[in-house]
């Protein structure tokens, strides 16, 4: 490129971009720790309140106003979210793995069929999937619950794992499989030995994801959750409908870490290999 | 001698990508002997690799069948047939160190920790590797790669070795000294060596035996002089070595039968056969000289243009055009002939040849 | 080929997936299809007797009355349309520039950077939403700050507005342009725009005649990979759209959780869902299947 006054332009946009993409994520974090009880985009001071108020420590500043949020409900929120979260990736990532050694292996008349099916979940709209298992479970008679839940996330889950599994299966040498049988190793072993130490990053890379996208699921989830079995991303889509609180920036910036900690867990994994 | 592995009567069929059917081994026959180095040699797609596929058991033939040791091993999986290979792209594996990878078999056959050390360090040993046995692959160069492979493939003790073109990622100088050093590893082990390869040159350096493939067929079985001088087919002469084709028909000549082209060529033959017989005779650089000034009545004498001199090191190669238009290539050792010395491409020149040495192909 | 051992192992390994999508992703959609079909219950629920006004209603008569003819779910739907296009562009636009400047950088920076640019990406939907409901209220961070600086001398109120509906898809929906567009931008032969420059192209004509129509895969996986969340997207209209900016996709969940006619918001599904498959089939004859797996 010999024209330095576009790639300067370029490099511009690209910065405005980045800014784009992380000022709002950052003005939540700094907020996050503004103790102006009623406008909270006026900076006051610096507090930690709002973060032990959402732990159920009242301080003085939590009591002077009515943003008081049941902890108790944020909490379930959380056990919720998380064992829907364990119990779909545990599932879907054995399910989604399976899946994907079959169609890399094997060559079949329907494999065509599969491939189209195990696309499907995840270029459908969310809203669409939500409402289909709504009116499926309720027409069944399935009680709404975790279990609804579990089953709505599964339905797209095992297509990511899929994906990231057989995106790697198809990155592998195939006559390393080759290899392994031709120095004596029965199936079986040459799938201990070679093909799983092989694919393992995408297993885990797909376990990952399935348990970000799951942890964060709102659109199925807001219509198949039952009264009682609200996830964390719903519980705060309720807040918001009712008002936007300080305590939001807070539990924020901590879905914000947790987040960013998975995604580094994910990065560190990929690195490993 | 005993037979290590033989292919009776072999074909597969593959179906074509645009339809219809690759036939990859038409009916191939061939037995490697005890301590012998086979070398399958063709062109790519000629079915080499199908056939080393079919040996050691990732392909199923249609019919026929593959005997190691005297047995049969139709439907015996990969895993349970003595035989080991060296891919083409090595296939280590990458998670393994070199000692893993080398180590491979003897741990799936569950041998003692000292046993595996000893036979792993014998095998790196061997291929002059000792001390890398912490690597893993991605730190090593392709030429030790290929070592690594090579030594993972004989630690089993194999009946029969297969390599699959291992030698073709390597650079030239590599791959010289490579063909020397196996051919040598071959000879210390005493295991057969069934080499697959498309380089004619490597073919004729290191085996006993090569077998030429076209087409899933098998064109010529012999040693590598026997290809060079005496090759069976047309395919064969045109495969191995340079040279000149020529079809004709043979006639009587004044005193030898001469073989005449279609487009009126006459070439003089040595003890001939039948007249009226169709053939190809091959004429190869080396064959050829300048005539000499007296008359030789044991030369046949082509006259030529000369079009090019070239410059080679050893020696120098004049390429020649023919009456009929078809190019000739003389290959003279040292700097030049000294007659042609004054010759200018344009100038007529008079090639000369012993009329016993080109080899007279007969079509059946 | 395929022995008995082999179909063992396929069937075992095939099974989970077959049964579980089979029951719990074919089965539903099934069901809404069929619900799309049948009367409405008066108190919620369904009648189980054909009636396909569900689909005239969306049309804007129902009952098969002409007279109540009312273009009103029409205007949602062509709006939704619209606005999910605008936000093909608008985060095209953006993307484009910003993927060929990440291009340029070095292989060090260029990993680091899409690592950066993805990593937002991973932070829960919700949170990113609420972070611009934040800065867009007339009490939050924009109007606050620009009346801080002095620039405006009352709260401006950006938020319930299209803008705001279309800032706020554009925010959540940017890796889903970003990545396809990079991957081909980066596949590109760097020696093409030497070869275009060489020729006497200058940049502006290397982009238009060069590297335009070689990126033009990943142009369209990114607009379908965009249009198809937009189309349905119910969140972030009722986040920043508030009542006036209704989508299709408020329009179903009304239907489900306050108006309680479940066929009708089956049939706007189903609608939804053929808008995608239509795409989808284009999309694949035209480009090929090779562009769709991320």
């Amino acid at each position: 490129m010999k024209h330095p006054w576009l790639k300067r332009l370029l490099s511009l946009h690209g910065l405005l971009f980045l800014a784009f993409v992380y000022a709002p994520i950052i003005i939540v974090v700094v907020y996050s720790f503004n103790s102006h009880p009623v406008n909270m985009m006026v900076w006051k001071d610096f507090t930690f309140d709002w973060y032990l108020s959402i732990f159920g420590n009242p301080t003085k500043l939590t009591e002077q106003t009515l943003y008081v949020e049941s902890t108790d409900q944020l909490l379930s929120a959380v056990k919720n979210s998380l064992t829907v979260a364990v119990t779909t990736t545990t599932f879907a990532t054995i399910v989604g793995t399976a899946t994907a050694l079959a169609i890399y292996r094997y060559h079949f008349k329907l494999k065509p069929f599969y491939q189209g099916l195990l696309y499907m979940p995840m270029v459908m709209p969310d809203i669409v999937l939500g409402i289909a298992l709504l009116v499926f479970f309720i027409n069944f008679g399935v009680k709404l619950g975790l279990m609804s839940i579990i089953i709505g996330h599964c339905t797209f889950l095992i297509s990511y794992v899929f994906v990231v599994v057989s995106a790697r299966l198809a990155g592998m040498d195939s006559t390393l499989e080759e290899a392994s049988a031709d120095l004596g190793a029965n199936p079986w072993a040459t799938f201990r030995r070679v093909t799983l130490p092989q694919i393992l990053p995408g297993i885990v890379g797909g376990a990952l994801l399935a348990f970000i996208i799951s942890m964060d699921d709102l659109v199925i989830t807001y219509f198949i959750a039952g009264v009682d079995s609200t996830t964390l991303p719903v519980f705060i889509y309720g807040m918001l409908r009712r008002g936007v609180k300080p305590e939001i920036n807070a539990i924020a910036t901590l879905m914000l870490l947790f987040s960013f900690a998975i995604a580094a867990l994910g990065l560190y994994f990929r690195r490993r290999n | 001698m005993d037979s290590i592995a033989e292919v009776r009567e072999a074909v597969k069929r593959f179906p074509a990508p645009e339809g219809g059917v690759i036939t990859a081994l038409d009916d191939i026959s061939l037995n490697i002997q005890q301590g012998q180095f086979m070398t399958l040699l063709g062109p790519s797609g000629c079915g080499k690799t199908t056939l080393l596929r079919a040996i050691s058991g990732f392909e199923d033939l249609d019919s026929g069948e593959v005997r190691i040791a005297g047995e049969s091993v139709a439907g015996v999986p990969p895993y349970r047939r003595p035989v080991n290979t060296v891919f083409q792209n090595y296939a280590l594996f990458p998670h393994l160190s070199v000692s893993g990878n080398v180590g491979y078999g003897l741990d799936l056959a569950r041998v003692s920790k000292t046993e595996r050390e000893q036979r792993v360090g014998e095998a790196l040993e061997r291929v002059n590797l000792s001390g890398f046995d912490r690597r893993k692959p991605a730190q090593l160069s392709g030429g030790q790669q290929q070592r690594v492979a090579l030594a993972r493939a004989i630690i089993n003790q194999p009946k029969l070795l297969l390599l699959d073109e291992p030698l073709s990622a390597l650079d030239r100088n590599l791959r010289q000294s490579m063909q020397l050093e196996l051919k040598s590893l071959q000879h210390d082990l005493g295991i057969c060596f069934l080499f697959v390869t498309h380089d004619q040159e490597e073919a004729l350096t290191m085996s006993d035996q090569v077998v030429v493939l076209d087409h899933g067929r098998i064109e010529q079985i012999g040693p590598p002089e026997e290809l060079y001088h005496q090759p069976a087919t047309r395919f064969v002469a045109g495969f191995i070595g340079d040279g000149t084709l020529f079809s004709g028909t043979i006639e009587n000549g004044a005193e030898d039968p001469i073989l005449v082209t279609e487009d009126g060529l006459r070439i003089s033959v040595g003890i001939g056969p039948s007249v009226g017989t169709k053939a190809t005779l091959i004429i190869r650089p080396e064959h050829l000289n300048i005539a000499p000034q007296e008359p030789d009545n044991s030369l046949g004498i082509l006259d030529a243009v000369l079009e090019q001199s070239v410059f080679q090191g050893a020696t120098r190669q004049y390429v020649c055009k023919l009456a009929n238009g078809t190019s000739i290539s003389v290959s003279v050792a040292g700097s030049g002939d000294e007659a042609l010395s004054n010759v200018n491409p344009g100038d007529p020149i008079r090639l000369a040849y012993r009329r016993n040495t080109p080899h007279l192909i007969l079509e059946s | 080929m395929a022995t008995k051992r082999d179909l063992r192992s396929l069937s075992t390994l095939l099974t989970p997936s077959t049964l579980f999508l089979g029951i719990f992703f074919l089965g539903p959609l099934a069901v809404m299809i069929i619900f799309s079909f049948l009367e409405p219950g008066v108190y919620g629920g369904v009648v189980w007797n054909f009636y396909h006004w569900n689909y005239g209603r969306i049309l804007g008569w129902a009952d098969g009355e002409w007279e109540d003819f009312d273009p009103v779910y029409i205007d949602i739907f062509l709006r939704s349309v619209r606005l999910a296009l605008t936000n093909v562009g608008i985060t095209l636009l953006v993307c484009y520039p910003a993927a060929l400047w990440v291009s340029g950088l070095s292989a060090r920076w260029r990993t680091f950077v899409v690592f950066i640019i993805t990593l937002p990406f991973f932070v829960s939907l919700v949170v990113r939403l609420f972070c611009w409901v934040l800065i867009l209220r007339p009490s939050g961070f924009l109007s606050t700050s620009l009346m801080g600086l002095g620039i405006i001398s009352e709260p401006i109120d950006i938020i319930y507005t299209e803008t705001a509906v279309l800032i706020g898809m554009a925010y959540i929906l940017l890796p889903f342009m970003f990545l396809p567009l990079y991957a081909s931008i980066e596949k590109l032969d760097h020696s093409l725009l030497e070869a275009s420059a060489d020729l006497g192209a200058n940049p502006f004509q290397t982009f238009w005649r060069v590297i335009l129509p070689c990126t033009l895969p990943g142009i369209a996986a990114g607009a379908v990979l965009v249009f198809i969340p937009s189309l349905g997207n119910f969140i972030v209209p009722d986040l920043l759209g508030g009542a006036k900016v209704m989508m299709i996709g408020n329009l179903i969940e009304q239907q489900f959780l306050s108006a309680r006619n479940w066929p009708f918001g089956s049939a706007l599904s189903v609608m939804i869902m053929l808008v995608m498959f239509m795409l989808i089939v284009f999309y694949l004859r035209r480009i090929g299947r090779s562009e769709i797996v991320r």
